[in-house]
């Protein structure tokens, strides 16, 4: 196990600058997210951290050692690829074995080892099957006992589960997560699904364009998120948006004027972007009216989209109200769950 | 889902695939039966495809005649060789085109790819007088070295590459961090991986070598070095005219091995073709 830390850490393809530059320290066993929309750099941090990709400036460090011109070999790291990367021709446990082998490891050594990790895994019956006889998921695991077999440093995940069809990816959601807590081995792990990111991480790092949007720990992500961005990308449905002014009497957004916090009281008259989650609206006859437009019934909570002044939202509800479109009903925004952003560089106001 | 053919349809393209057959079954057809047949029935109209007699002579005549059995094994031994030469270069050099990124590989891969345009008459004059150079004439290495280097190994370099271009990168990324050097990945990974478009290469290498025809006339003068396409040219008469029973039983002898090889490995073939793209 190890600590990985990013200091300044840059990539350019020619004149592209794909990685502006990120600092990033990663402590000993934690599992840290990198999540952000496809190209924004996260994958190819990733491989940069693996020793995949040249790295153009800065200093990646893994366990206190540089490891910026080591082979991927040399420094300690398990990767999971997207596509599992297993190979065609070998065993379930040739596969797994096949990096111990390399290293010199003797034959009891390996199959101990091989053994120890089908047995968490539950591939003990595979191991004399190929990839091409195993399902998604078989293949997924077989993927992560090859990573977990040789005991490594730090674990590298690439979007392991986009593959995998949805109920599947709960469950081996689940499973990662609790081969973590077993294992307690540093995980960088690559998704563009904010809600693996949220269940599974310890530490989320948002990236947009290359750049760093914000990090910290999944729930400080979404009840205080840095910016706009942040705000939108974390979350599902996503935050509420509507443009508009802080005035001594509240935001007014088109159509419609929306209480505000105190603490933004501060930015009187400035252009702003208010955000409210859609579970943030409470119903309430005293409140401002909103026409609904869709009623999505989800069992536990009925989604909403309705329009409030001139801009459409999304609300969800837990409690079972009978709602149809076209028809009015009146709500607040929570107080405390408001969240203002500056209209033009989107930063966090209050 | 396919739509299935009516019954009618089905016997009219049955019909039609057996008509299309004739042109390709006919001459073996012909070259089998007729290496038991008198002279006289050879030529006799209409050509009989079951013989009257058979004389099974000929093919004691075959070995009589010449040394076939050494010529037969001289046909084995260089094709045996050419072929695995040209594996270990084409896949070695197919690779490194797919997968090593250097300075002009692209443009390197379309100048050895000139060498399939440049037919092998225009080249086996300054060939021979290399090797007349080197001492080489009248023995084997022309017919073992040329193939290794030249269009036939420029050709297989091609399928070879192909084939690795398809191989997924993350195969190779896995090796590295697997601990996997640039050799090793190329020997434990992309190579086994390889079999359908090594088999292909294979198949049509051995059978480049064993048909090959004008380089041995050029380059060997003496019977017992000949191979079997220059051994059939002669089963000749005192006046130079075929003994065309005794040849056509020698190059029944000669097709028997290809004939063997292509059934065996047929699958293998089609599969190493499709992954090239040369096949639709």
């Amino acid at each position: 196990m190890a600590e990985v830390t990013l200091s300044n850490v840059r990539k350019s393809y020619g004149a592209v600058d794909i990685i502006h530059g990120i600092d990033l320290g990663i402590t000993d066993g934690e599992f840290v997210v990198l999540v952000g929309p496809s190209g924004c750099g996260k994958s190819t941090l990733l491989r940069m951290i693996a020793g995949l990709e040249t790295i153009t400036g800065g200093e990646v460090k893994i366990g206190g050692r540089v490891v910026n011109d080591l082979d991927p070999k040399d420094r300690d790291i398990a990767m999971v690829f997207q596509n599992y990367a297993l190979y065609p021709h070998m065993t379930v446990a040739t596969n797994m074995g096949f990096s111990l082998e390399h290293r010199g490891g003797s034959k009891a050594e390996i199959a101990e080892r091989v053994k120890w990790a089908a047995d968490i895994l539950g591939l003990a019956p595979l191991l004399d099957r190929y990839p091409r006889q195993l399902s998604g998921g078989q293949r997924q695991r077989v993927a992560m006992g090859r990573a977990i077999v040789r005991d490594p440093k730090v674990f590298l995940f690439d979007e392991p589960l986009s593959n995998l069809d949805a109920k599947l990816r709960v469950v081996m959601r689940g499973e990662i997560k609790s081969l973590h807590q077993r294992l307690k081995t540093t995980t960088i792990y690559v998704t563009h699904d904010q809600v693996e990111a949220m269940t599974m991480a310890d530490k989320i790092v948002v990236l947009n364009g290359g750049r760093v949007e914000q990090i910290g720990a999944p729930l400080d992500l979404y009840d205080r998120p840095a910016n706009q961005f942040v705000a939108g990308f974390i979350g599902s449905p996503s935050m509420n948006f509507l443009t508009g002014t802080i005035t001594s009497e509240g935001f007014t957004a088109p159509g419609v004027m929306l209480p505000i916090p105190e603490t933004a009281l501060g930015h009187m008259g400035r252009k702003a972007v208010y955000g409210i989650r859609p579970e943030h609206f409470a119903l309430d006859e005293t409140g401002v009216p909103a026409e609904i437009v869709l009623v999505e019934p989800m069992g536990s909570e009925t989604q909403v989209t309705m329009k409030l002044g001139e801009t459409l939202v999304t609300g969800v509800f837990r409690e079972r109200v009978s709602l149809s479109p076209g028809a009015t009903i009146r709500m607040w925004p929570e107080l405390n769950n408001i969240h203002l952003f500056a209209a033009d560089d989107g930063q966090r106001l209050n | 889902m396919k739509a299935e053919l009516s019954p009618r349809m089905q016997v009219f393209l049955y019909g039609l695939l057996c008509v299309l057959l004739v042109p390709f079954v006919f001459p073996t057809w012909w070259m089998v039966t007729s290496s038991v047949k008198p002279i006289s029935d050879i030529f006799a109209f209409p050509p009989q495809l079951v013989p009257e007699s058979y004389d099974w002579t000929t093919y004691s005549k075959v070995f009589e005649l010449q040394p076939f059995v050494k010529q037969y094994w001289n046909s084995a031994y260089i094709a045996a060789l050419v072929t695995v030469g040209t594996m270990v270069v084409s896949s070695m050099a197919g690779y490194a085109f797919a997968r090593i990124r250097f300075p002009f590989a692209n443009t390197i891969f379309m100048v050895v790819l000139l060498g399939l345009l440049i037919p092998s008459e225009v080249t086996i004059v300054p060939l021979f007088q290399m090797f007349l150079k080197a001492g080489m004439v009248n023995t084997h290495w022309p017919l073992i070295l040329v193939p290794i280097f030249g269009a036939p190994s420029v050709f297989a370099t091609f399928v070879m590459r192909q084939f690795f271009i398809a191989l997924p990168a993350e195969l190779e990324e896995a090796a590295r961090v697997d601990g996997l050097g640039r050799f090793k990945i190329f020997r434990k990974i992309a190579l086994p991986l390889a079999r359908p478009a090594l088999a292909s290469v294979a198949i049509f290498t051995f059978l480049h070598s064993w048909n090959l025809y004008l380089e041995p006339i050029v380059f060997l003068s003496s019977a017992d070095k000949f191979t079997l396409p220059q051994a059939l040219t002669q089963y000749t008469d005192a006046y130079g005219g075929p003994m065309w029973n005794i040849q056509l039983a020698a190059a029944t002898l000669t097709a028997l091995p290809v004939l063997i090889v292509f059934i065996i490995a047929q699958k293998q073939f089609v599969e190493g073709l499709a992954h090239t793209g040369l096949k639709g």
